[in-house]
């Protein structure tokens, strides 16, 4: 009971966040916004990676891409506002008074229909975690957090948010090897996302 | 009562006579008075026992309701890639109508590149919908801007009311949506009583007046031609009794009538009639009711009938088959006349409207004129979803709204591709017309969706669903779920390990040996690419990977990818033989398309009672089934088998700048013929063959990926997305594509290898033939030694 109302604060605040983050935009310094209807830009191959010069890893890869080297005007967006259509804003809004409503399920239907519009957007499918995560599920709150990160391309921000929101999930269901796994792997993130925005 | 009177008092002689015994008469008053007592008794209880009966079920739950099945809307807001015109095409789908002052809602006006329409409310499963006024505008790409004319405010989203595809009805096939009197159009219920009885707004139940006048116009025929029912003989005739023209049932049904006049008020009467009539025939299907009519028949809710269409469901409960409008135009158009004269000639028309009401064309909707229900295949789907869920009564008689995946437009696009594509390909192919069948099914891909169900070649024909039912050796389709078994092993395979092509004979434990062949019938050497052999579909490469990396794996690859059965664990299985349905493929190919992230493919989204309260949701499901690094591979290469391969003949189709992947399947003696591949957005796989299972003489690319490519192309495919995922990196190689052999680094092609795994002393503009760039750096070396040499010299 005391965990799941941790769990729904924590996404209360996650959501609040994410709501701050749409009203401060467009971000100080990265030039005019997106036209909102593109999707997130995809992560391009990297020029001057060499073939062969990676260490030796499992399929899962277990530290993320060392640097991000975009340049700045290539900034992957940092919150929905930047990366969605307003269709999809107007349901992620919606979406978040019921989920403050404490309907659930209802949040999550919403979210599917933004996934609908837009069935490889990043920001939805986290939200889509978060909810899940409020709702106990927590694996399928991984899954959301992970599919988010396979359609986040590069962009450290979505990744960072995804893999707070695994460890959260990890925590739940008692994996806590697992989950600090996964907060150091959030943690390499934001680093890397702070060395972006400085 | 009244003509018992005279009969009594006939026999006037006997009572004379009878007078001359006075005492006699005496005698037998008490006695005629006691009989008289006991009938009246009788015939009182009787009339209590009907009463009860009448009462009972008028008051009772008359109609039992089956559920609704609805597509999924059509979601407006700006973005979105749907043309003027396709929009256009789905509000008259749907029943709405050109009308300049937009005034009601179901009705649209198109003005240049403008398209105002004047919505529906509906319930949705999230909560109701005003309807509402709104204006779009289009550009080349599609919508680019929504707003709202009612309020002017700027409006994100909209959906359209969805489209009513269907009922779960019992087995005795009573079909019907219910209306309350005061939200239809006041001509009906006026015409009704102008056309079929006159008299109801006075008369007690029955009506002598009308009887006398219907006697006396069948005694001047000689033959029954105009019964004297009134609508509430007619009621209760539909409402309690059989169908059985026998003077008592005559009778029972006047006094119930009567009883039922007593009772209720016209106003509630008249309602039920309107719910209860009988207007059709749909298969088994029987359609009752005005609002279930005005569906069946127009596409959309009462409330918006015009006069004509009024005026033709009236004509209609004369004889619903007989002035059937789809099967008898001409005779539904003569009587629908006559009902336009008599609203006229009563004063429901003004003459202008009149003359228009009567130059209209009937206005039946065209796109339910089969026999049957008008998505059958889908339909079965979402009943077998449903099942185990619920009660079957509940389905049939509690009214249920069940909101489905379905896409009206992607639906008829694979119809009308599946029903032309086999003309086309059987026309071609020299093949016996009519003798092939094939199935199909859209799904979302994100979501796992399924957006269309065609279950055979007359799609409308409720028969063998192929697409469910029709389970067939999927052939080469097992190749991808071969290679990805192998690329999960990255230390052991790249996509461009050389696999070994040449012949195989595999002792089996029940004595037999297989030999599989190419169907070249030729070998193609011991240092094939792996991504080639796949591009090429060369069966002894695969069936050696197959064996390598073990049939169980290749098993348990299966399985997680979304096939829930136990193959049998034979080397046969390398190639394909395990029969599956078209669906069950699909949602194989779906976690292929998806980056093995595993979504059970759902026909239904949500289920709400008839008022609107959500009963429940199928909601989202995920599981990262397998690593999305090498499932990033395997779609690399199924990409190039579209663009390259056994499937490039898509392109003959699709516009080149689509990036879409894919595979063939044949199967032994070119029976079964499959295409399974995908966009972005979109995943169709289409099977051919024959219900008799004899030889097709089509392979898969003759055969399904002719009726797969231009479903495709219809149905707004989004490219393909080619960023890796984390853990796969590309490699700049150059690609044994059959002739050229043109050294340099000129054409190259980025190649997915997993993190970590490149394969040694491999480097950019290298072949994918290791032997060639060993062979390259020793002639390079020879080459420096020589420049050195000559140095120095």
């Amino acid at each position: 009971m005391i965990k799941q109302s941790v769990i729904l604060v924590a996404v209360l605040v996650l959501a609040g966040c994410a709501a701050t983050q749409r009203t401060s935009f467009p971000p100080p310094d990265t030039g005019p916004p997106q036209p909102p209807t593109q999707p997130p830009p995809e992560q391009q191959p990297q020029p001057g990676e060499q073939p062969g010069d990676q260490p030796d890893d499992s399929t899962e890869p277990s530290e993320p891409p060392p640097s991000v080297r975009q340049p700045p005007e290539e900034m992957p967006p940092r919150s929905a506002a930047e990366a969605s259509s307003p269709a999809v804003m107007s349901l992620l809004g919606r979406s978040e008074t019921l989920a403050r409503s404490g309907r659930m399920g209802m949040a999550a239907a919403t979210l599917e229909r933004a996934l609908d519009l837009e069935p490889r957007n990043a920001f939805v499918y986290q939200r889509l975690a978060s909810v899940r995560l409020a709702q106990g599920q927590a694996s399928q709150a991984e899954a959301m957090a992970r599919k988010s990160n396979s359609v986040a391309g590069n962009n450290p921000f979505v990744r960072a948010d995804n893999w707070g929101l695994i460890a959260e999930a990890r925590r739940t269901a008692g994996d806590n090897g697992g989950a600090e796994e996964a907060t150091a792997r959030a943690d390499d993130y934001r680093s890397t996302s702070a060395r972006m925005t400085q | 009562m009244a003509r018992k009177t005279p009969r009594k008092s006939k026999p006037r002689s006997r009572k004379r006579s009878a007078s001359k015994r006075p005492g006699f008469v005496r005698r037998l008053l008490p006695y005629l008075l006691l009989l008289g007592c006991i009938a009246a008794a009788v015939l009182a209880a009787y009339m209590l026992y009907l009463d009860s009966e009448v009462r009972a079920q008028f008051e009772g739950t008359r109609w039992t309701l089956p559920a609704k099945v609805y597509a999924t809307p059509q979601e407006l807001y700006a973005g979105l890639d749907l043309s003027r015109d396709q929009l256009r095409g789905r509000l008259a789908r749907q029943g709405y109508r050109a009308s300049s002052d937009l005034s009601k809602s179901g009705t649209y006006r198109a003005t240049g590149n403008r398209l105002d329409i004047h919505t529906r409310a509906f319930d949705f499963w999230d909560g109701k919908q005003a309807a509402r006024e709104i204006r779009l505008r289009f550009n080349n790409s599609g919508v680019s801007s929504l707003e709202a004319i009612d309020d002017g405010d700027d409006l994100a989203l909209l959906r359209l009311d969805p489209l009513l595809i269907g009922s779960i009805y019992p087995a005795q096939g009573e079909d019907r949506i219910l209306i309350k009197l005061g939200e239809i159009p006041p001509m009906l219920p006026a015409g009704l009583i102008t056309v079929e009885d006159r008299d109801f707004m006075n008369h007690w139940g029955v009506s002598l007046k009308s009887i006398a006048r219907a006697a006396w116009a069948n005694i001047q025929a000689g033959r029954v031609v105009q019964g004297g029912s009134t609508i509430t003989q007619q009621l209760v005739k539909n409402f309690y009794l059989n169908n059985r023209q026998t003077l008592a049932r005559k009778a029972k049904e006047a006094l119930m009538a009567v009883l039922l006049d007593a009772h209720y008020s016209k106003p509630e009467i008249l309602e039920a009639y309107l719910n209860e009539v009988y207007l059709g025939q749909d298969g088994s299907r029987a359609i009752h009711g005005f609002g279930l009519a005005s569906y069946f028949y127009f596409q959309k809710p009462i409330q918006e009938l015009q006069p004509n269409e009024i005026a033709l469901l009236v004509a209609m409960v004369k004889g619903p088959n007989y002035y059937n409008p789809r099967r008898h135009p001409e005779r539904a158009r003569t009587r629908r006349d006559l009902v336009l004269n008599m609203f006229h000639d009563a004063g429901f028309l003004n003459d202008a409207a009149w003359r228009e009401a009567k130059e209209s064309d009937l206005g039946v909707s065209a796109n339910s004129t089969r026999t049957s229900s008008q998505y059958p295949a889908f339909i079965d789907l979402v009943q077998r979803q449903l099942k185990g869920q619920y009660k079957d009564s509940d389905l049939t008689e509690e009214g249920l709204r069940i909101f489905t995946t379905l896409d009206p437009t992607v639906q008829a696009s694979a119809e009308e591709r599946v029903a032309n594509g086999l003309d086309r390909v059987e026309s071609e192919r020299g093949i016996e017309a009519d003798s092939l069948q094939a199935a199909a099914v859209v799904t979302s891909v994100e979501g796992g969706r399924v957006l269309a169900v065609v279950g055979g070649r007359d799609s409308g024909y409720a028969g063998f669903n192929r697409a469910l039912d029709a389970r067939r050796p999927i052939g080469s389709l097992i190749k991808p779920v071969v290679y990805l078994t192998a690329l999960k092993q990255p230390s052991k395979y790249s996509a461009i390990t050389p696999l070994d092509d040449s012949p195989l004979a595999v002792k089996l434990p029940n004595g037999d040996t297989w030999r599989p062949q190419n169907y070249s019938k030729r070998s193609h050497g011991d240092a094939v690419p792996l991504h080639y052999a796949l591009t090429h579909s060369y069966n002894l490469a695969t069936a050696r990977l197959a064996l390598d990396v073990g049939i169980p794996n290749v098993i348990d690859t299966l399985k997680k990818l979304g096939y829930p059965e136990d193959p049998l664990a034979v080397p046969s299985l390398a190639l394909g033989a395990v029969d599956m349905a078209p669906l069950q493929v699909a949602q194989i190919y779906n976690t292929l398309a998806a980056g093995g992230y595993r979504t059970p493919l759902l026909a239904i989204r949500d289920v709400t009672t008839r008022t609107g309260e959500p009963l429940q949701r199928y909601p989202l499901q995920l599981e990262r089934a397998i690593d999305n690094g090498p499932v990033h591979i395997v779609d690399w290469i199924m990409q190039r088998v579209a663009r390259h391969g056994t499937g490039a003949s898509a392109y003959n189709i699709l516009p080149n700048s689509l990036d879409v992947a894919g595979k063939t399947g044949t199967t032994d003696e070119l029976r079964d013929s499959w295409f399974a591949g995908f966009a972005a957005n979109r995943l169709a796989v289409v099977w051919v063959g024959r219900d008799d299972n004899k030889p097709a003489d089509l392979t898969g690319s003759t055969g399904a990926l002719q009726l797969w490519a231009r479903i495709m192309a219809d149905i707004e495919p989004r490219s393909l997305i080619d960023a890796p995922p984390e853990n796969v990196i590309e490699v700049p190689l150059r690609l044994r594509s059959g002739s050229s052999s043109a050294r340099g680094c000129g054409d190259t092609t980025p190649v997915p290898f997993m993190r970590g795994h490149v394969p040694d002393g491999l480097s950019s503009c290298d072949s994918d033939i290791m032997q060639e760039n060993v062979r390259r750096r020793q002639q390079e070396e020879q080459d420096e030694g020589n420049w050195l040499q000559r140095l120095f010299r």
